[in-house]
């Protein structure tokens, strides 16, 4: 009888992030973001559009700066390629660079080919309930390859959509932060048009990553010629 | 009066001159050997990991070393070069931009650094250009012209000629990526470095990693080497608190650390040799002594004092000693001297010697008049100590006592 409320907290922590992963991917989604970058001595800003299905297939391709220009990636489960136009090159992310920064910015290449891993690697309890937030704990499950030792996240009781998530590592040192703000209706979907990343470690005091979504199409059928590493060059240009 | 019997009695009593000279002389060549070998073995290690890449005075961001990233950059290196060069002693200082970047050829890819650097002034700081193993040097007008270590060449499969591509990030963070071409391969011999560090001029490698009057370090060449944790600090005293100034006793200390510790070992060693060394004199000479008590006893009797006795006595074994130990001082300077100008060479153990971050197995002893000396005088003053206490006790014995003793 003691167990029971933890088990009905479970299984609603489990519906809440279910139901989060859902909103902030959608059956298909494309969509257009900027990303701007800022660290303690510049800010530059970088345009991509990215077509998705589910969490398992993604691919991202940059159009801005100019420099960057026909960068393309192309996520597949958890394996990840870049295609850079400069050098006519397709290269597999290696498993040792899946830490290091994305284009520069405050996401890892981590962050791309896991996202999704949310719902499967970690264990979640619901920790606290308030008027418009659900807040929950996320610890990786014993078996899970991740990098996080501790995920707090809130949820906002309105939109099923995260608020912020707190990434702490092994010794429960909080790392970064990601705040999701200014929720907009694309079509039947709501979906956060503003996303932050701070990270809090010593080393990159001053930095920030702001992404913001300037327009997203969920549900559509998305071209399946996307997600092969042929597209990777095909759709560069 | 005293010295002439005291060389008298040297002279009469060969064998035990001849035993005696001997095992100073042997003791004192050992010494003076042994830490030229010591000293010289270790100031090798260090100059060579010293002079390979590392660079004799680092200057970085104050916060650099601790945490290497792109936020505590050298960030106006046309000023600091200014400042450091007016520095007195200072003979150059050349900026290097490191950084870490994929390297992809086909379908492999490796991670390793990929370094800017000044070529012309990297050829007086560092042992790059003498490594140079198959190809060409840089120039300072090269473009994607790249300079790679060999072990790092041949996990790609390169040769000199051969495409090759990278992706990395700039020093803004941005994402960089270019084609380049192996324009030659070097080998220091320091496995790690050589499987890991690619180079490019600098001035096209600040263009693709937006990197320009920017660097993650600069190396110092002091005029005298000898001298570079004085010039390191007034250099520091001159760039100021923003920046860090280290001499190579600083960025290589777990190095120095290691060669301290073997000196001590060595010197225990030593120690314990000259210990049974100290006792073998000392023994041999109470007997010596002890086969004349009857004659220090006669020379008693006709009234020579004790303290004319003891004064006999030392000059005796200060005679002794001081010849053995120039003579086993001039041996062990000779090999010393010898083995500096012709190193002795380890075929066959470059694995060990790479462990120690060594690129050669060809070892010179240090050739050190000065440690000579001191060794020289070490050994003197161990072989008079070994003699004091038989001499001391022979003279305690009343005459009568000395002469009937058998």
């Amino acid at each position: 009888m003691l167990l029971l409320p933890q088990i009905i907290y479970a299984e609603n922590a489990n519906d809440i992030i279910e139901k989060v992963v859902d909103n902030l991917n959608g059956k298909t989604a494309i969509m257009e973001i900027s990303m701007v970058v800022k660290t303690s001595r510049a800010e530059r800003t970088m345009k991509m559009k990215s077509y998705s299905i589910g969490q398992e297939k993604s691919f991202i391709k940059i159009l801005y700066p100019k420099k960057d220009e026909g960068i393309t990636f192309l996520k597949l489960d958890n394996s990840m390629w870049q295609y850079v136009p400069r050098i006519e090159k397709t290269i597999k992310i290696p498993a040792s660079m899946m830490l290091q920064s994305w284009m520069g910015s405050d996401f890892s290449n981590d962050d791309l080919v896991k996202e999704s891993s949310l719902s499967d690697d970690y264990d979640h309890a619901l920790i606290a309930e308030t008027e418009d937030d659900y807040n929950l704990e996320l610890h990786p499950k014993a078996d899970a390859a991740v990098v996080w030792g501790k995920i707090l996240m809130s949820v906002s009781k309105q939109y099923y959509l995260p608020v912020t998530v707190s990434y702490f590592d092994e010794d429960g040192v909080l790392i970064r932060e990601l705040l999701y703000t200014d929720v907009k209706a694309y079509g039947k979907r709501f979906y956060p048009s503003r996303w932050v990343m701070t990270p809090k470690t010593a080393d990159k005091k001053g930095h920030e990553t702001r992404i913001i979504v300037s327009d997203v199409i969920f549900d559509m059928e998305v071209d399946e010629n996307y997600f092969t590493k042929r597209a990777l060059k095909r759709f560069s240009r | 009066m005293l010295i002439q019997l005291a060389i008298r009695n040297v002279l009469a009593y060969r064998k035990h001159s001849v035993i005696t000279f001997l095992l100073g002389a042997v003791s004192t060549a050992l010494l003076v050997f042994s830490s030229a070998w010591n000293d010289g073995s270790h100031q090798q290690m260090i100059k060579n990991a010293v002079e390979i890449y590392s660079g004799y005075i680092q200057i970085t961001g104050a916060e650099f070393r601790k945490s290497p990233s792109f936020e505590h950059l050298l960030f106006n290196v046309e000023k600091l070069q200014k400042d450091v060069e007016a520095v007195a002693g200072v003979d150059l200082f050349s900026p290097r931009f490191d950084s870490f970047v994929l390297y992809s050829v086909g379908e492999k890819a490796v991670g390793g650094m990929l370094t800017g650097i000044d070529p012309e002034k990297e050829r007086r700081i560092s042992r790059l250009y003498s490594s140079l193993k198959e190809g060409r040097y840089l120039s300072k007008t090269d473009t994607n012209q790249l300079y790679i270590g060999n072990e790092l060449a041949r996990r790609l499969k390169l040769q000199v000629g051969d495409e090759l591509a990278f992706v990395g990030s700039g020093a803004d963070y941005s994402f960089a990526a270019d084609k380049l071409i192996v324009k030659g391969i070097f080998q220091t011999g320091l496995f790690e470095f050589d499987a890991t560090s690619a180079f490019l001029a600098k001035p096209y490698f600040d263009m693709i990693m937006a990197a320009e009057n920017l660097a993650t370090h600069g190396i110092v060449l002091p005029h005298d080497t000898q001298q570079a944790d004085i010039v390191a600090k007034n250099i520091g005293r001159k760039i100021g608190a923003e920046f860090q100034s280290a001499s190579w006793m600083e960025t290589m200390a777990p190095l120095v650390k290691s060669m301290k510790l073997d000196s001590v070992f060595g010197y225990i060693t030593l120690g314990i040799i000259f210990i049974v060394i100290f006792f073998v004199i000392m023994i041999y000479t109470l007997l010596a002594v002890f086969a004349r008590i009857r004659e220090i006893g006669i020379m008693r009797a006709v009234g020579t004092t004790p303290r004319q006795i003891l004064g006999i006595l030392l000059l005796e074994s200060s005679i002794l000693g001081f010849i053995s130990v120039v003579a086993g001082g001039l041996i062990g300077a000779v090999f010393a001297y010898y083995f500096n100008v012709h190193p002795m060479v380890f075929s066959g153990m470059e694995e060990q010697f790479k462990q120690y971050g060594l690129a050669v197995s060809a070892m010179p002893t240090a050739f050190e008049p000065f440690t000579i000396l001191r060794d020289m005088l070490v050994m003197f003053v161990l072989l008079l100590l070994s003699t004091l206490y038989p001499i001391i006790k022979v003279n305690r014995y009343q005459p009568i006592e000395a002469m009937h003793h058998v």
